[in-house]
């Protein structure tokens, strides 16, 4: 089978460097509409993009077999809509029939790829950036550019804080190892519910405490206090790390129990309160109007800090909010001019914002639920659940920012 | 009650798409109104059979179970001929 061996095949690390660079990419997207619906690739700028499920393409060709049905499809429905002048990433959940459809694109001339491992590798991909290294401090931002979930590893003399860590450990793990350091302190700044915290287990695995503020300890829907065990953060809290140390401020608004981290004047690890182009959303613990104040004052308090910390978030909702090396941080005046959620703050009065608040409210992901229990130690998770609750781009933002122009394929 | 079926299609440890491949190839060999049952390891199945069934105009889905056997789980589809 040498026309296998012949195809392009894109790592996500590979794809996420032409999203970056902005290359010219056109997707197919194979997999069933509703999946295509809840998740897709996105990109700095749009990124063209058709979903057509395989299943539609083997009843279109109508050949027995899926290379042959690809290649008739292809003829027959989609050569009108796709660029011959460009790459065509085909991608399915999981990477084995997107090698069919790039096949068959191949064979009819087109330049194709395949991503490796679907979408399945994408949504599972991490990134890690560094942000600042010198032989007293470094700081790490690690991401999961599918969800647009942000966490960081900071370190100073041999020892090192794990922020917001997310699912899979390895990425901490190994930096751990390659900067030669012992991860000392496991933090989570807010009890998360958008994706499945990586904290517990961690500071399991590595024997480091694993720190939460208490009112993050209580799921908020079922009022139910959490049965995995966390060290109880306070606002003003030291966290000392090697020759610094991180201060805790109480910002309660996503949740009750937020906090920023901040490193003197030079970084403000914001959580889920300021990101780079909005703000979190008030009402994931079902309190919308109750929390919306609290909120409001500590979005304030925050302003407070002086305008050149550097803002290092929980989230993005896009890879345009980052800088041109793929890191997302940007100082706090940098921050206040180009944030929605922030331009209107700085607008209006408390009753205003959170009417404003209360009005932009997107959608409630009822996933979101579960995942605050797993997170709490209410629900238990199998690797495939967990995976299932994790699907699609985090919406802890008040504004999302959607890049993708999205067409349909077939008729 | 379980669903009848007069056709077996063994479809373990096969990946995505070909449980789906052949069984459009076995529900070819069937008479009208006769069922195929597809047994599957790959969960992505269950959603691609339903949107298969859907969009194609010879099959009908007629049910879907998951069985666990031996710690993993299986993914059942009976499909029946209709055209």
């Amino acid at each position: 089978m040498s026309e296998q061996s012949k195809i392009d095949v894109w790592s996500a690390g590979e794809l996420l460097e032409r999203l970056e660079r902005r290359d010219p990419i056109f997707i197919l997207d194979v997999r069933n509409r509703d999946e295509f619906e809840r998740t897709r690739i996105e990109g700095r700028s749009p990124v063209p993009i058709i979903n057509l499920p395989y299943f539609e393409m083997l009843e279109s060709g109508g050949k027995d077999e899926m290379l042959d049905s690809v290649v008739a499809c292809v003829e027959r429905d989609l050569s009108s809509q796709i660029p011959s002048d460009q790459p065509i990433l085909a991608v399915c959940a999981k990477g084995d029939t997107s090698v069919f459809v790039a096949q068959g694109l191949r064979r009819l001339g087109y330049t194709s790829a395949s991503l490796r491992g679907g979408m399945k590798a994408w949504t599972e991909y991490y990134a890690t950036h560094p942000l600042f290294e010198d032989p007293d401090l470094t700081l790490y931002q690690v991401s999961r550019p599918a969800r647009g979930c942000l966490s960081y590893l900071v370190a100073s003399a041999g020892q090192a804080i794990v922020i917001d860590p997310l699912r899979h450990l390895h990425p901490y793990l190994g930096l751990a190892r390659s900067a030669s350091v012992t991860i000392t302190s496991v933090i989570d700044t807010h009890g998360h519910a958008d994706h499945i915290s990586g904290g517990p287990a961690l500071a399991a695995h590595t024997g480091a405490p694993y720190y939460l503020h208490p009112y993050d300890a209580i799921h908020p829907i079922d009022v139910l206090p959490a049965t995995i065990p966390s060290e109880f953060i306070r606002d003003g809290q030291i966290f000392p790390f090697g020759r610094h140390e991180l201060q805790a401020l109480h910002v309660p608004g996503h949740t009750l129990g937020l906090v920023a981290l901040r490193l003197d004047d030079r970084y403000l690890f914001t959580g889920d309160s300021i990101f780079i182009q909005s703000i979190a959303r008030p009402d994931l613990g079902g309190r919308a109007e109750a929390w919306a104040p609290l909120h409001y004052r500590s979005l304030r308090r925050l302003l407070d800090l002086p305008g050149g910390i550097t803002v290092l978030p929980g989230h993005f909702s896009s890879l345009a909010e980052a800088d041109g090396s793929g890191r997302f941080a940007a100082s706090l005046d940098d921050v206040k001019n180009r944030n929605e959620g922030l331009v209107r703050l700085l607008r209006e009065n408390e009753d205003g914002f959170v009417r404003y608040l209360l009005e932009s409210l997107p959608r409630f992901v009822p996933e979101y639920l579960d995942i605050k229990r797993v997170n709490a130690g209410l629900l238990a998770a199998t690797e495939e659940d967990a995976a299932t609750l994790e699907t699609g781009k985090n919406a802890c933002a008040l504004s999302q920012a959607l890049e993708a122009s999205v067409r349909k394929g077939g008729s | 009650m379980s669903q009848g079926f007069d056709s077996v299609l063994d479809a373990r440890g096969l990946n995505c798409p070909m449980p789906l491949v052949n069984a459009r190839k076995e529900i070819g060999k069937l008479d009208l109104g006769q069922v195929l049952k597809v047994i599957s390891t790959d969960r992505g199945s269950v959603a691609d059979f339903q949107g298969w069934a859907k969009i194609a105009k010879n099959v009908e889905l007629v049910g879907q179970e998951t069985e666990s056997a031996d710690g993993a789980n299986l993914y059942v589809h009976y499909v029946k001929r209709t055209a």
